[in-house]
């Protein structure tokens, strides 16, 4: 970031263009600041305080919020909740992901671009109108899918798909997984391509072709890029709310509750913003430290 | 034998890349048909063709406000979007041309923002939006749109700055050019693909963004498409087909676009992986 090379460096020249850095770095660090970072610090004092929507005074509580969340059911349902649409989607739409991208790149050469675009549309759908729509395929009454399991002589789940609590949050994770594995093919299709294909051709000549390729070669050259994609999907996965809100809004009885939609239900339904702050600084961490080994991934690539 | 072996195979790969092509499209297929069924045969005969093309539910559908609502997120994504674009580009450039630490140490700080996603910051950004009076401002919600789109974008244009040609710039400086005007005049007219990267990105997000909007917009008419999609649940409680023709008007342009112009979206979208 050398600029020695400068003709003219009159002093009042460099005080002017310090101002116009700062003049430039402004408006996007103001809009940061109040959007972001105050709400930071904001959302770690107020957690200390029990107050509602409207009203004025706060009650100081110390870690009064933290020790009623710990010993909260329900935080702890939505926080392994989380872990399950975590890993789960890491299984699903990485791996799926992974495969449908290897199988795009090397596998198949008509119509590959026409699978790409479909595989990929949902990705620009809204999670609303994808919530939605599966509320209706999956509806006990009118829902085709329930026509077809009757239909090939099977019963469906007596309570309906998104109904029956001991497999609700499973059937988000499919919605989810339909949603986005695209999203996670496309990132790893363009890992793959930039692969030298010499590669694979004096592979070839040792003798590792199909899934012996894909094991030993594909699947290393593409280290970093699935890496920032299980990353990408961590931090999803933590951040899940609109799908769940739209589908289940975390019922029946808490059972698809999730980190996101119990802080929006207890600071806008119940009111207890305190307690919603204490929530959220814990989601705050967990999101932190994933951006962190983010960064060192990254910085290692 | 090879070449029974081979025919096997891509038939095995063809197979899967299809089924799942398959699944993605049923859905959607689905949406725009049940659109076309009636209230009647929706109920008797969930996975029959519509009788008829029937746009009575496109008509109720439109009833509801899903022109508003289209019109209030086309408003506030290209608002939104051309905040991010311009406040980043100017936030980039400057922190990659200016000398010392201090630009390194900032952009720092702006990655860190990135880490955070608006989940775990609810409370006070609503506490922070009702305070200002920006409850129900379309204008207003543009403001943490832009917030929460600035970090990605710099670091996006922060790669392009850094890899940014110096001589063109050396030479409209010794034309007599300040720095914002080479900014201007040299460095924007020249990232043109940056641009258009950090630009369909953001749109797809702000176009989809629900949980903001959902807290800030409680008036019908004020609504963006994800929110507004949401009144039609609850108007039509038993009628789908409506609900359906909704979705449709909602989301198919988008798709359409997307459709049309695919490499650029996927090149877009890629670029969260680098």
């Amino acid at each position: 970031m050398s600029q020695t090379s400068r003709p003219r460096s009159r002093s009042g020249n460099l005080a002017a263009e310090k101002l116009t850095y700062a003049a430039m770095l402004t408006p996007a660090l103001l809009l940061l600041a109040v959007f972001v970072f105050i709400p930071v610090a904001l959302v770690i004092y107020g957690s200390l305080f029990d107050f509602g929507l409207t009203s004025r005074d706060w009650t100081f509580v110390g870690l009064g919020n933290y020790v009623e969340a710990f010993g909260d059911d329900v935080f702890w349902i939505a926080l392994r909740n989380n872990l399950i649409i975590v890993i789960g989607s890491i299984v699903l739409q990485v791996g799926f992901g992974t495969l449908l991208a290897a199988v795009l790149d090397r596998g198949v050469r008509l119509g590959r671009t026409l699978m790409r675009t479909i595989i990929f549309a949902p990705m620009v759908i809204s999670s609303v109108a994808v919530g939605l729509i599966w509320l209706i395929i999956l509806d006990p009454n009118v829902g085709p899918l329930n026509a077809v399991v009757k239909g090939v002589g099977l019963t469906p789940p007596k309570l309906g798909w998104l109904g029956d609590p001991s497999i609700s949050i499973w059937v988000v994770l499919g919605i989810a997984a339909w949603q986005y594995t695209g999203f996670m093919m496309v990132l790893i299709l363009a890992g793959l391509q930039a692969v030298p294909k010499d590669i694979y051709q004096a592979a070839a000549l040792d003798g590792a072709t199909g899934l012996r390729a894909f094991w030993y070669i594909t699947l290393p050259s593409i280290r970093n890029i699935l890496i920032v994609a299980i990353l990408i999907t961590t931090v999803g996965g933590f951040k899940v709310f609109d799908l769940i809100f739209v589908t289940t809004g975390g019922g029946p009885a808490n059972s698809t509750q999730v980190l996101g939609t119990y802080i929006y239900l207890q600071a806008f339904n119940i009111g207890e913003m305190g307690f919603a702050n204490a929530i959220s600084v814990v989601l705050l961490l967990i999101a932190v430290g994933l951006g962190w080994l983010q960064l060192k991934t990254s910085r290692k690539a | 034998m090879e070449q029974r072996r081979f025919k096997a195979t891509s038939l095995v790969l063809y197979g899967f890349t299809g089924l799942w092509s398959l699944m993605v499209l049923i859905p959607i297929a689905y949406m725009i048909m049940a659109a076309f069924k009636t209230k009647r045969s929706m109920f008797i005969d969930p996975i029959g063709w519509p009788d008829a093309l029937n746009w009575e539910s496109f008509e109720r559908a439109w009833g509801v406000g899903v022109g508003g609502f289209m019109i209030n997120s086309v408003l506030v994504t290209f608002l939104s979007v051309v905040v991010i674009v311009i406040f980043s580009g100017m936030a980039a450039y400057a922190l990659t041309r200016m000398p010392g630490r201090s630009g390194q140490i900032i952009y720092l700080l702006i990655v860190a923002g990135f880490a955070i996603p608006v989940q775990a910051v609810l409370v006070p950004v609503f506490q922070i939006m009702s305070g200002a009076g920006f409850l129900n401002s379309r204008l207003a919600l543009v403001l943490p749109y832009a917030a929460y789109g600035i970090p990605f974008t710099v670091i996006l244009f922060y790669a392009f700055f850094l890899d940014f040609p110096r001589e063109l710039e050396e030479a409209a400086r010794l034309d007599g050019c300040t720095r914002f005007q080479t900014f201007l005049r040299v460095i924007l007219p020249l990232s043109g693909p940056a641009i258009a990267s950090a630009a369909i990105f953001q749109s797809v997000f702000i176009w989809n963004e629900f949980i903001l909007a959902l807290l800030i917009l409680t008036k019908p008419a004020f609504k963006t498409l994800p929110v507004g999609i949401l009144e039609l649940q609850g108007e039509f409680t038993s009628d789908w087909p409506a609900v359906m023709a909704g979705l449709t008007l909602a989301t198919l342009p988008l798709l359409l676009i997307f459709v049309l112009a695919q490499k650029y979206f996927v090149r877009s979208l890629a670029g969260l992986g680098k």
